[in-house]
């Protein structure tokens, strides 16, 4: 993200903090508040990686949804524009398309299982990266 | 904002109170509580370790005993107090294990809010630990057949039960497709839009099963809701949720993978295989149980869990009740949703 700079940018500094507050400080606190350390510790982690990735998931998923929509279909609104408001858009399209029954049939089904599986995985490997290991599946 | 709990000064000043009202339930010449002390957990009801020393009447002795009240904060959809006492009475009497119900105040004038009395049962409800620490159930495989049977127990109780007409409303003709408009009708309340959640909602309306009997149902039955006590169930908590419906929902929810802990791979609530559970449900119910009904439930499961996340979320970004562990449950919706496409996947082939 911060690649034409050579101080720690937001993503990095939230990850040196996360490793600072578990080696350093989680030792440290009193049996009864080691749930909040850890809390506070998870919630850094997440935040670091999603400035990472997160955009890059964001515009991923826009990118399937806007495909999918096309292929089957379904005609997409002209006022959706680029930018966040867009993926809102784009995944409320989605969920009436799915509603209505367009991907009910199996080769629609198929392709919309895709889709999603990706987006969600793109999304538990920024929120809890260790699930995706348990399952056997990753990037 | 302030960090102390309103809840403490609540219950406590008005332990004269719930001493008085529990001399008259009693028939007892004087009640005297000796503890009175707030249990962890409990983020919608509040458990408190309740000791009285009783004089006179039938109850005289010392006992052990837990207060059951709601908490002051947060309201979801779910049974009152009386209600829930209701519910666990008819329990009790039909043989499922249960902390024994006492004594109910429906009249929130006592102590400010509704309450219930129940006998204290030893054990561990935690699931992590549970799942975690092979001491403390050394034989997995015999506490999930009891918790099976245990549960088909719960489900031979049939409408319609007098004691529970005015407490429960009537069974839907199709429970599961009433659960999915349930939840879209949740979903639809949101700014945002899921796409996951919107297809296993329609996976599960496509393959509805067809409309079981409707028996009582507990709605919570999972890993972290029961009570062990030498590899022991000693007793179910938690019947907030309790409703008429099918009876696969129970068997779902228990074998879901978000209720297996530190073992996801024990599918049995991460202390068996989900065998020696269905062993224990199908010898004591009679009824069969198909690997279909219960991926079709566990997906419902999945569902379920992430419907209640994106709810904790919504308390800490616009409830007013600023959270890290709300926020933190709601950052759960993203394993959630990968787990119920995977199922969806398996299910599919």
């Amino acid at each position: 993200m911060n690649a034409m700079c050579d101080i720690s940018g937001a993503a990095d500094l939230l990850a040196t903090a996360c490793d600072a507050l578990t080696q350093e400080l989680l030792p440290l606190l009193p049996k009864e508040r080691r749930y909040v350390g850890l809390m506070i510790g998870n919630a850094l982690g997440i935040a670091s990686r999603e400035l990472q990735t997160g955009a890059a998931a964001d515009a991923g998923e826009a990118q399937r949804c806007a495909m999918l929509l096309a292929r089957s279909g379904i005609p997409l609104s002209p006022s959706i524009e680029a930018g966040p408001a867009a993926l809102a858009q784009l995944r409320r399209a989605l969920c009436d398309a799915i509603r209505a029954g367009r991907f009910d049939e199996s080769g629609a089904q198929a392709a919309l299982m895709e889709h999603l599986t990706r987006t969600a995985s793109d999304w538990v490997s920024i929120s809890n990266p260790k699930a995706l290991n348990s399952t056997g599946e990753g990037e | 904002m302030s960090a102390a709990s309103p809840a403490t000064a609540a219950v406590r000043t008005p332990m004269a109170a719930i001493a008085h009202w529990l001399q008259r339930e009693t028939g007892a010449r004087e009640v005297r509580i000796t503890r009175l002390e707030r249990l962890p957990g409990g983020a919608i009801q509040e458990n408190w370790t309740l000791d009285v020393t009783i004089v006179g009447g039938e109850w005289a002795g010392v006992h052990e005993w837990v207060l059951r009240t709601d908490a002051p904060s947060f309201v979801v959809a779910s049974l009152t107090r009386s209600q829930e006492f209701a519910v666990l009475r008819v329990a009790h009497a039909n043989g499922v294990i249960v902390p024994q119900p006492l004594f109910v105040c429906g009249d929130d004038t006592v102590t400010g809010r509704q309450f219930f009395v129940m006998k204290r049962i030893p054990g561990i409800a935690a699931g992590h630990r549970l799942t975690r620490d092979p001491g403390l159930i050394p034989d997995g495989e015999a506490l999930a057949e009891t918790l099976g049977a245990n549960l088909a127990r719960l489900h031979a109780i049939a409408p319609p039960q007098p004691a529970l007409d005015r407490v429960l409303p009537p069974p839907k003709s199709n429970h599961a497709l009433a659960t999915v408009a349930d939840y879209r009708a949740y979903v639809d309340t949101r700014n945002d839009a899921h796409p996951a959640l919107e297809w296993a909602l329609r996976w599960c309306e496509i393959h509805a099963p067809r409309p079981a009997a409707a028996t009582l149902i507990h709605r919570d039955y999972r890993t972290g809701n029961y009570m062990v006590d030498a590899g022991r169930l000693t007793g179910v908590l938690d019947w907030e949720f309790a409703g008429w419906g099918d009876p696969s929902e129970d068997l779902g929810w228990f074998t879901a993978r978000c209720w297996r802990f530190a073992r996801p791979d024990l599918e049995a609530g991460g202390i068996a295989r989900s065998e020696a559970f269905l062993d224990g449900y199908e010898g004591a119910s009679g009824r069969q149980v198909t690997r279909r009904d219960l991926e079709y439930w566990q997906v419902m499961a999945q569902i379920r869990w992430a419907i209640i996340a994106l709810q904790q979320a919504q308390r800490h970004l616009a409830g007013g009740e600023r959270s890290l562990e709300l926020a933190l449950t709601g950052r759960i919706v993203h394993e959630l949703e990968y787990e119920v496409l995977a199922i969806i996947a398996e299910a599919r082939q």
